[in-house]
């Protein structure tokens, strides 16, 4: 079976003053449709700018990244947008919620985004009942009014899950999605996680340098010095 | 959709937009009140310069005038004549009225003497409407006055002499003398004095003091027909008052029965200038001009034809110059304003560089994203022009009552109607003017948002999220 999501030789180098930082070295990665793979890997690593590049919101200097078997590393603007907005539901350490909008509407942002003022008052009902639902989904269905500065970080990454999964993506990126919150938070967090991934079959690549979390990984991969390796965790 | 969601919801929160919106309202609300007033100001002095003067003119450039106004009257007619209502004959001049003022003592003033017949010049100009008696006791209003120079007979009546000889026996050998001594001060012949020559305003009880009352007596002075000009001298009794409302022609005008200055200046039947009243809607320069081409031709370089316009188009260019002027340094309100918007625009750009980079990681495209923020430029300007429209045209409303409502709180009269002779202050709102102004401020908002939108758009996903 080819993978849903893969990747060849993807490399990037930031400057410093006149020099290039190499922080991707030829990176090749293949995730399986409804996989959980986690990245691990230390600080400045590497592993947010890896999946900056598969969500196609950075550009790498080289390499291909192919999903279910067709190129997207070269698509132009307007196509990377549409994939952004509709095949990669994205989650941040620190949630990136929008502070005007209420809970409901930052779920809603991602359809929003997508449809015109006309499509969108006309399918009004359904796209929230579907929001509403995304919300009850992950327990914050009493919170819908409130704004993020109303919310608890765990609710916060609630919200930003179910605004992640609101445009119906097939590939859910999180880049340290507990890095943020309490131990027991940020369990039930990933426990959210996981029951998404198997109920929805999503394909998640989560990226952390808790090895606690990468346990709960189907595969965990390791991200040092620009390349990957499988890495087996022993865990204590 | 969401551009619309974002900029409304960023009108709402962000209370630092509200001071361009201020800004804006404020340009645009004084440049309507301004433009408002101006075009009012030119708009009453065209009527009324339109209202004294007739819509052509054909002077001779002689002071002394021609002897033959029926041929030209004919040649007129001849040119122009089925666009023609009516034509007045006139004789000007330029000369000293010496108005008493009591004990003996005479106000002396330069004076425009005109020579009409009334009727005539009431058929070829608003002459009639400019007319007024003075006011009875207790009378607030000037009453109107008819086109005439007739002297009513109870003015001589009212003198001393007439008094005493009311009560003399007509057959006494007094009375005589004292008919003659009621000509001497009222005689025959009628004046209309400009309204400013013949009274003082009291600033302080917002009076008019008649310094020549109706029935008093004025002398004129004025140059003799001929090379050598001599001085000549008439008396008139004043009738009536002229008040056109433009100081410059109340304050210098008198008018006279035309054949009785003809006979004083020793040439009958000189005349200096024509009036002519074109038909309404007819086209004043081309009539002007067909004249002028007929009396060319006949009498080359004798006679000078113009338009109302063209005689006032100093004076009328004048008020012009100014509104320009005042258009262009008005709309550095409007560009302050402008770059108002600039500078909190990009502040809050600034500001949201984080969402910015949110909305983008979801999908957002940077059109869409500078969408939201020329939108949310336009809709400032919306909001405040239409506010400022409204605010300006409110004003312009009620500016008489503002006027008041200052002259109160200061202690001192904002508009003074003795400087400006109007008795309030005239506007006149052009819808065109008023669109323009709403027009350019949107403009000139969207301009201004231009430049932090297209910021916006730019800006790299990945770094704006990290931008802390």
């Amino acid at each position: 079976m080819d993978p849903h999501l893969s990747t060849v030789g993807l490399s990037k180098s930031y400057r410093k003053g006149r020099d290039p930082v190499p922080v991707l070295d030829g990176v090749d990665l293949e995730v399986d449709r409804g996989e959980l793979l986690a990245i691990v890997g230390a600080s400045g690593s590497g592993k947010s700018t890896l999946l900056h590049l598969i969500g196609l919101l950075d550009a790498a200097d080289s390499g291909r990244i192919f999903l279910d078997g067709r190129r997207i590393d070269d698509l132009t603007g307007r196509k990377r947008d549409a994939l952004r907005n509709g095949t990669f539901g994205l989650i941040f350490q620190f949630y990136h919620l929008l502070p005007e909008l209420s809970a409901l509407e930052n779920v809603l942002l991602p359809l929003a985004i997508r449809l015109g003022p006309l499509s969108y008052l006309s399918q009004r009902r359904s796209i929230r009942r579907e929001a509403e639902s995304l919300l009850d989904r992950v327990g914050l269905s009493h919170r819908r009014t409130h704004t993020p500065g109303e919310l608890s970080g765990g609710e916060m990454q609630r919200v930003a899950i179910a605004r992640a999964l609101a445009a119906g993506p097939s590939v859910v990126l999180a880049d340290e999605p507990t890095g943020n919150l309490d131990a027991n938070t940020g369990r039930e967090v990933l426990d959210l996680l996981r029951d998404l991934n198997r109920e929805r079959r999503l394909t998640m690549i989560l990226v952390t340098h808790d090895l606690a979390i990468a346990a709960k990984a189907d595969r965990v991969v390791r991200l040092a010095e620009g390349r990957l390796e499988e890495w087996s965790p022993v865990f204590a | 959709m969401y551009k619309y969601l974002l900029c409304w919801r960023y009108l709402r929160t962000r209370y630092i937009a509200l001071a361009s919106i201020i800004s804006v309202m404020l340009g645009v609300a004084t440049m309507i009140v301004v433009n408002s007033v101006m075009a009012g100001f030119s708009t009453m002095m065209e009527e009324r310069l339109h209202g004294t003067l007739s819509d052509i003119i054909v002077e001779s450039f002689s002071l002394n005038g021609f002897n033959n106004p029926d041929e030209v009257l004919a040649a007129i007619e001849e040119a122009a004549g089925d666009q023609i209502d009516a034509l007045a004959p006139s004789l000007q001049l330029f000369g000293y009225a010496m108005i008493p003022v009591g004990g003996g003592e005479y106000l002396t003033r330069e004076v425009q003497i005109i020579g009409v017949r009334p009727e005539d010049r009431a058929r070829v100009s608003e002459f009639a409407e400019y007319l007024v008696h003075q006011p009875r006791e207790g009378q607030a209003d000037l009453p109107p006055a008819e086109p005439t120079f007739h002297v009513p007979e109870e003015f001589r009546l009212n003198t001393y002499a007439g008094q005493v000889y009311q009560r003399t026996d007509p057959d006494d050998p007094f009375a005589d003398i004292l008919l003659e001594d009621m000509a001497n001060l009222v005689p025959a012949d009628g004046m209309i004095l400009g309204y400013a020559l013949g009274t003082i305003h009291r600033p302080e009880s917002d009076e008019d003091l008649f310094i020549a009352p109706e029935g008093s007596k004025v002398i004129l002075h004025f140059p003799s027909a001929g090379k050598t000009p001599e001085a000549k001298t008439g008396e008139f009794t004043v009738v009536s008052y002229f008040k056109s409302g433009m100081s410059e022609y109340d304050s210098m005008q008198v008018f006279v029965p035309i054949e009785r200055l003809q006979f004083l200046r020793g040439q009958d039947g000189f005349v200096n200038q024509i009036q002519v009243k074109a038909r309404p809607g007819a086209d004043l320069e081309a009539i002007a001009s067909a004249i002028r081409l007929t009396l060319e031709r006949k009498w080359p370089t004798r006679f000078l034809v113009s338009t109302w316009e063209q005689k006032q188009g100093p004076l009328l260019a004048a008020v012009q110059v100014e509104q320009n002027i005042l258009n262009i340094l008005l709309s550095f309100i409007i560009a302050v304003a402008g770059f108002g918007i600039l500078g909190i625009f990009s502040m809050i750009v600034v500001e949201k560089t984080k969402d910015i980079g949110i909305l983008k990681a979801l999908g957002a495209s940077d059109s869409g994203v500078r969408g939201i923020f020329l939108g949310y430029g336009l809709t400032l300007g919306l909001v405040g022009s239409l506010v400022g429209m409204t605010g300006g045209l409110l004003f312009v409303r009620y500016i008489n009552e503002i006027e008041d409502a200052l002259s109160v709180m200061t202690g001192r009269k904002v508009f003074d109607d003795a400087i400006y002779y109007f008795p309030e202050i005239p506007t006149l709102v052009e819808p065109l003017t008023v669109a323009w102004i709403v027009g350019g401020a949107l403009l000139i908002a969207v301009a201004a948002s231009v430049w932090p939108a297209q910021r916006a758009a730019r800006m790299h996903p990945v770094k704006s999220l990290r931008y802390e």
